[in-house]
């Protein structure tokens, strides 16, 4: 019997101590502050943000050379899951020192975990950096994220198609969607090419249309829908409805389809974020076929302009050891480094959104790609005009909804019934 | 100390371990979603708000949308994959069929595939372009390809398709197994009386197969009200939410909108309380001649 006892509290005393183990296994950030040795960077897209914040690390050697970056890539998907259950645990032991995070998501971290992230006033000025970058990046008066990328919006058009059907790349500049519609419709007779592809389950173009008015899904407090009487909304659901059934658009169901489409020559045009740039390149046959235009406007909207955005991410230090050192880091690098950023373009194609860094030589480079256009300048002169709203906590959960609305308003349902039943929907979803 | 107390209290030192890690893994964590129902917010900042997640369960379109696409794929997908499965093991058990060991590893093999790995190879094979369409067209069956990802009736069915086939081999097994322990005697007896083979199979196989046709029920439908991998992958819910199951509509929750922990529970504990309903319902409908 005592024997018994014993294996089972010696059995006890053996879990516990493994498990106290695993709380303190060594970890990113444990060290004190001062003299932090090692930082830990999350990141996705291995070209992109894991390649801009590699050379970051490289930049920064020559100032402290005792710090060493970690950077982890991990899907995007990946680091929203591990950064909910780690902060929720209220642990931040496994967390990293620097995340990135993508600019719709920000407000709903910044938000539902206040104590988590570390605010950077101290290090860098928000005004250095372009302003529509500001209100996603900062809650209650606070700058959290270092500005990184910008999601510039712009219409990537063929222009040999355009040729054969009697257009030159001087017609699309600074149109509204129901002329670039009419263009499609002629683009699509004379070379049989579809104008653009769209996935039903990403309404990417409706955000980049509705941010070029200046609205978005949320109202200026970023947590009532705004969705309900809404003008820009309205006539963006009604553009698109029109584009779909002109017959204009190639249906995919995947990013690895979408890259095809236009890889292949498949379609006419790609509207979306500046980030497309090294897929549209990776053809390299077709080498001059390609030029840049400022994104459509929505015709019957005053408000709206010829830039828009379409994704972007930026960097947070969270609130953990190390994280003085993490905002040393970015303050030396993303926050001020101009000569970076053209490395940045001229090497992976990123363009960020540090003001200075637009008068730097690489982005004056004219690109033989785009049959000599200087891509990386109109990118940086559009990025200054897009209209900054406040994408709040909600963006992915209401476009869940608009998703659903949209396909019942391509099976006729009304307008504005549909976007009353979307408001209706989001309200309690969101509360 | 008497004999009696002794050995009770040796009995339960045998099992206090294992009680003590089910009650630490299972039955606490169950407790605390249970609490975590009843709580609401964003991220951290959770506050009990008594049972007012369980009633916006109710105006939540969303939400019905999952239980109906769950539902449809229950009320499809189980009886399917039951009488399949049931069908081929009948057939496997016959003594006369050659190469039995190749047939039944072959219709089992789907089973030890991996739920994403297989998912995304139907999502290729389902494509626009996919082989199933190339195979379809070229048959002259069809004049334009399906939409089998993209459209809504089409998305449902591609996901019953897929799961069909990861689990018609696995339950095949459990019938496979309680057909050998059918007593032999028993066909030749009816044969000998003249019974047919249709009336073999109504009259002996399917009443002694009903424990296994209760339990392969049972498993499919807490495995349907819990499909996640397949729809997750193959049409991510889509086109809209017209495939979006139960489960992936918690992961939505907890993961992809605001993280509200809080009615992601809430809505776990309502596939918890469907289980148990279907599980009661189950039992009863066969129950009085279940030995």
């Amino acid at each position: 019997m005592k024997k018994l006892l014993a294996v089972v509290l010696a059995s006890f005393v053996l879990l516990t101590a493994c498990s106290s183990k695993e709380n303190n296994a060594p970890n990113n950030g444990e060290t004190p502050a001062t003299g932090t040795k090692e930082i830990t960077v999350w990141a996705w897209d291995k070209a992109f943000n894991v390649g801009a914040m590699e050379r970051a690390s490289e930049a920064y050697k020559t100032k402290n050379p005792d710090l060493k970056v970690n950077i982890v890539e991990n899907a995007q998907a990946d680091i929203i899951q591990k950064l909910n259950a780690g902060l929720n645990a209220g642990t931040t032991k496994s967390l990293p020192t620097i995340v990135l995070i993508e600019d719709y998501r920000a407000q709903s971290f910044l938000q539902a975990y206040p104590d988590a992230f570390f605010a950077l006033n101290d290090f860098i000025t928000p005004s250095d950096f372009a302003d529509y970058k500001i209100g996603p990046t900062s809650f209650d008066g606070k700058q959290y994220g270092v500005p990184f990328d910008s999601g510039v919006a712009g219409l990537y058009v063929r222009s040999d198609y355009l040729e054969q059907a009697g257009f030159k790349v001087a017609d699309l500049q600074d149109i509204d969607w129901k002329k670039l519609i009419e263009i499609g419709k002629e683009v699509k007779a004379k070379t049989g090419k579809s104008l653009l592809t769209q996935d039903p389950n990403d309404l990417g173009l409706i955000r980049m249309m509705i941010q070029s008015a200046g609205s978005w899904y949320l109202k200026e407090d970023g947590t009532t829908p705004n969705l309900s009487g809404n003008a820009a909304l309205k006539e963006a659901f009604e553009t698109y409805k029109e584009l779909m059934n002109a017959d204009i658009v190639k249906v995919t169901s995947d990013w690895s389809q979408f890259v095809g489409a236009f890889n292949s020559g498949e379609v006419a045009s790609v509207p979306t974020g500046n980030w497309i740039t090294a897929s549209v390149k990776a053809e390299a046959s077709q080498s001059g076929k390609w030029a840049v235009v400022p994104f459509p406007k929505l015709g019957g909207n005053p408000n709206s302009v010829h830039a828009s955005n379409l994704g972007g991410s930026s960097w947070y230090v969270m609130n953990v050891d190390g994280k003085e050192a993490a905002a040393e880091f970015l303050k030396a690098t993303f926050g001020s480094d101009v000569d970076l950023y053209q490395k940045l373009v001229t090497e992976i194609g990123a363009i960020g959104t540090l003001k200075a860094a637009a008068a730097g030589d690489a982005y004056k480079q004219a690109d033989e790609f785009f049959g000599g256009q200087n891509v990386i300048q109109d990118f940086a002169k559009w990025t200054e005009q897009i209209p900054s709203v406040n994408y709040g906590m909600h963006t992915y959960a209401i476009e869940d909804i608009l998703v659903v609305e949209m396909q019942n308003y391509m099976g006729g349902k009304d307008i504005d019934k549909v976007l009353n039943d979307a408001q209706s929907q989001a309200e309690t979803q969101v509360k | 100390m008497n004999i009696r107390r002794r050995a009770n209290i040796t009995g339960w030192m045998f099992v206090i371990l294992a009680v003590v890690l089910i009650a630490a893994f299972y039955f606490y964590p169950m407790i605390q979603a249970l609490l975590l129902s009843f709580k609401s917010g964003k991220g951290m900042n959770l506050s009990y708000v008594g049972i007012d997640n369980y009633v916006r369960l109710f105006s939540d379109k969303t939400f019905l949308t999952a239980v109906k696409n769950t539902f449809i794929y229950l009320i499809i997908q189980v009886p399917v994959m039951i009488v399949l499965a049931m069908f081929i093991s009948v057939l496997l058990n016959d003594s006369k069929l050659k190469f039995k060991g190749f047939f039944r590893t072959a219709i089992f093999l789907p089973a030890v595939t991996s739920l994403v790995a297989y998912s995304v190879i139907f999502k290729y094979l389902f494509a626009t372009e996919g082989l199933v369409n190339k195979m379809l067209t070229n048959l002259h069956l069809i004049g334009t390809p399906i939409q089998w990802i993209t459209d809504p009736f089409w998305a449902k069915v591609t996901v019953i398709i897929a799961i069909t086939w990861r689990w018609t081999g696995y339950n095949m097994i459990f019938y496979l197994s309680a057909l050998q322990n059918i007593d032999h005697s028993i066909y030749e007896a009816a044969k000998i009386d003249g019974a047919s083979s249709t009336r073999q199979f109504f009259g002996i196989t399917i009443p002694l197969l009903k424990p296994i046709i209760l339990f392969t029920s049972i498993t499919s439908t807490i495995g349907t009200l819990q499909l996640f991998d397949e729809v997750v992958n193959i049409t991510k819910g889509g086109p809209g939410n017209a495939s979006m199951s139960i489960s992936q509509y918690i992961y939505n929750l907890s993961f992809k909108y605001s993280a509200d922990f809080g009615y992601a529970a809430t809505v776990s504990y309502s596939i918890v309380i469907m289980i148990i309903i279907l599980a009661f319902i189950q039992f009863k409908a066969a129950g009085d001649k279940n030995g």
